[in-house]
């Protein structure tokens, strides 16, 4: 059983903060997918909000015949779409194929908050990001690489890399740990 | 909150945690605001990893919606409710019925097929067959019943019906059925 499953489960147990970790875990997607229909940003996370509200009520429903995050995917479009209409625009003709979802990850015909600011912030933000996993040891930084940018599960990482599926963990683990220190001295929330 | 959590909370951005350490983690994150900062860190760096790249602090979709969704009910009472509906033992008898249903429809359609006579698909047999039930009147028959044909004429015509129909059915696909002729006597 996938971890989203599990976590949904428990939300149908009545687990409300296990949501909280699905909300975590695909916010930052799910305000990416709305602000291909809805472009200001305070907008957008009013229609996002929406989108894992409607999502809640359902969930007593959801019953895994797709990803959890297809699902949601689907909720949020459609929200986005509403949105769209109440305001009177014509929501874009162009649509992203749900079962591309998990895989949505630059399209082009999706725009980004584009604020000065904010951009300086995250372009900073990626350059420290890769340049903390090119100061990693090799065999870290390919256990990183391997999981996001591949997409590979710990079973396949360690089948590639030849090490206990534990060693991958770990490896993971101390990359995302010197990639956290490098952003706190960014942000200056480092001890 | 120690090395280990922060490296199971790795494993949780990542999907890949299970059983008890799922539950111990789940569990931490209900109460710990750091556990909860740590993960929302992990899943940052992964998001821009994977491109989606944070233009907006994620936490403030995070604390606006932890507020909203302190107004929705829980669904722990749904989930019992819905266990008391279907317990075991009716759900039960409702498989052992449906499958004694299945079964039964099953076995007749089997008794069905068996007992019909083998040349009854075949047009040309059937005509003889027809020939022979009603030009072999047994003896036993004769005294009474229906297949009493004394009248050479109407048997002929009986016999006509019989030859007639059955060549229909069998020349258009259809199923032949009839086996009887009958007459009223007193016409």
């Amino acid at each position: 059983m996938s971890v989203d499953l599990e976590l949904v489960q428990r939300v149908q147990a009545g687990d409300k903060k296990a949501f909280d970790v699905l909300i975590m875990k695909y916010q930052q997607r799910i305000i990416h997918v709305i602000t291909g229909f809805v472009h200001d940003p305070v907008e957008a996370l009013d229609v996002a909000q929406e989108a894992f509200i409607k999502a809640y009520r359902a969930i007593p429903n959801f019953r895994g015949d797709s990803a959890f995050y297809t699902w949601l995917y689907r909720i949020a479009i459609n929200t986005s779409k509403n949105h769209l209409t109440s305001r009177a625009r014509r929501p874009p003709a162009m649509d992203v194929d749900a079962m591309d979802a998990t895989n949505f990850y630059d399209a082009p015909e999706l725009k980004e908050f584009d604020t000065p600011e904010s951009s300086l912030l995250s372009d900073e933000l990626e350059a420290v990001i890769h340049q903390a996993i090119d100061d990693l040891p090799e065999d870290t930084a390919t256990a990183i690489k391997l999981r996001e940018f591949e997409g590979m599960s710990y079973e396949e990482i360690a089948q590639v890399m030849d090490c206990p599926i534990g060693t991958v963990r770990s490896r993971i683990f101390r990359a995302r740990e010197a990639i956290d220190h490098k952003i706190k001295e960014l942000t200056g929330e480092g001890e | 909150m120690t090395v280990n959590y922060n490296e199971q909370l790795s494993a949780l951005v990542d999907g890949e945690l299970r059983g008890e350490q799922l539950e111990h983690v789940l569990d931490l994150l209900k109460t710990d605001v750091q556990a909860q900062q740590q993960l929302q860190r992990y899943q940052h760096t992964s998001d821009v990893l994977n491109g989606f790249t944070a233009k907006l602090h994620p936490t403030n979709l995070s604390a606006r919606l932890a507020l909203a969704l302190e107004d929705e009910p829980s669904y722990a009472v749904r989930s019992e409710s819905k266990a008391k509906v279907l317990p075991f033992p009716s759900q039960l008898w409702k498989q052992v019925s449906g499958l004694a249903i299945a079964a039964s429809v099953g076995a007749l359609a089997v008794v069905g097929v068996m007992s019909q006579p083998e040349n009854q698909l075949v047009s040309a047999p059937v005509q003889t067959a027809a020939y022979e039930v009603v030009n072999d009147v047994h003896p036993q028959l004769a005294s009474g019943n229906r297949w009493t044909v004394s009248e050479p004429e109407v048997e002929e015509r009986l016999n006509t019906y019989l030859v007639d129909h059955n060549e229909y059915a069998g020349a258009s696909g259809v199923f032949s059925y009839a086996r009887v002729v009958s007459y009223d006597a007193g016409q």
